[in-house]
């Protein structure tokens, strides 16, 4: 004879990778590292931006790089002889807080001002998954299409600050760069929009700025 | 495509739960997805479907709740269930029904919650 048992189990995996998200940051704070999470379209310059910053600012950055396969962009960065952490998804679309809590082992914390987590290029996935970071910078390019915004409205939604790249590329690929702007505007009207190339240098300096307005006020 | 690591994570959860109730079989399994996710619940279910074989819930029937999207509104003093977008595949934009403002704080529709099994377990367990 057998008998059948309704058991509450209410265990939510998103709250599961938020609070992994949770303990990330209160490791972070512990040693005053200010974390921004870059994520973005494959292709639309997260590492690059990532790199100049690195040569720009003076305080001193680390880097996560997470990818399908890390080892391109993490050699990358240490060409720039900041300290860096591969991680290898695999199969996954995305990092998530638990990735990141191993990375974070791997880092010399206490000698990192801000650290940048480059996420796996992907304007979808990584929506569902908080890493912990300070702030989360969304990179997407006007060679993705002026519509990328529009299709992937909530990536916009959680932004702290959008950048659009590749703005001198905007006539040549027939994109228009403001449409995209208004876009962000229109689903994420608290969030600053930032329209950049990094070939010519414009709007670089207001990126920075951008993010030291967020150390500032953390 | 997050939906199989997803999957798992419930599967996980749902065997865990069943030991620690001596369950012999997991006749049903009641999941809540949010409609702001990015799991397609179809996809989901496909992958549980796969996943389970060879483990106490192979027979289960899966069900799965979406979860409306509510909202708390910072333009005005609006609570409750929000208007959603969601006529492009399952990209929802929120907005407030009262006053059309997008600055709003998401209260549901995030989740993916195992919220019940049901489980048989012998007479000397029940």
């Amino acid at each position: 004879m057998h008998k059948v048992a309704e058991v509450e189990v209410q265990h939510d995996i998103m709250v599961a990778n938020k609070k992994l998200a949770r303990k990330n940051q209160r490791i972070l704070d512990k040693d005053r590292v200010f974390s921004v999470d870059v994520v973005g379209a494959i292709g639309s310059g997260k590492t690059s931006l990532i790199e100049a910053i690195i040569d720009a600012v003076d305080y001193k950055i680390g880097v996560i790089a997470g990818d399908v396969i890390s080892k391109y962009d993490a050699s990358r960065f240490e060409n720039h002889n900041v300290p860096v952490v591969g991680l290898n998804t695999g199969k996954e679309c995305h990092l998530d807080a638990h990735l990141v809590e191993h990375a974070l082992h791997d880092l010399p914390l206490g000698d990192i001002d801000v650290l940048f987590i480059e996420n796996v290029g992907n304007l979808i996935c990584p929506v569902d998954f908080d890493l912990g970071s300070h702030m989360r910078m969304v990179v997407i390019s006007v060679t993705e299409g002026d519509d990328t915004v529009e299709k992937h409205p909530l990536i916009f939604q959680d932004a702290d600050l959008v950048v659009i790249n590749k703005v001198d590329l905007a006539d040549a690929v027939g994109a228009d760069d403001d449409k995209m702007v208004s876009d962000v505007a229109e689903i994420n009207p608290e969030v600053q929009v930032i329209k950049t190339s990094l070939k010519t240098g414009t709007g670089f300096n207001d990126v920075i700025e951008a993010i030291n307005g967020f150390i500032n006020d953390n | 495509m997050h939906e199989l690591s997803m999957a798992q994570a419930i599967v996980d959860t749902v065997l865990d739960a069943a030991e620690k109730n001596n369950a012999t079989e997991v006749v049903e399994v009641t999941i809540e997805v949010g409609m702001l996710t990015m799991l397609n619940p179809e996809q989901l279910k496909f992958l549980l479907d796969v996943i389970v074989e060879d483990t106490l819930l192979e027979n289960a029937e899966i069900i799965i709740e979406d979860v409306p999207v509510e909202i708390d509104c910072r333009g005005c003093e609006f609570t409750g269930l929000a208007n959603t977008d969601g006529s492009d595949h399952y990209l929802a934009i929120v907005v407030c029904p009262e006053c059309g403002e997008r600055n709003v704080e998401i209260l549901t529709g995030k989740e993916c919650n195992v919220k019940t099994i049901k489980i048989e377990k012998s007479d000397e367990d029940a």
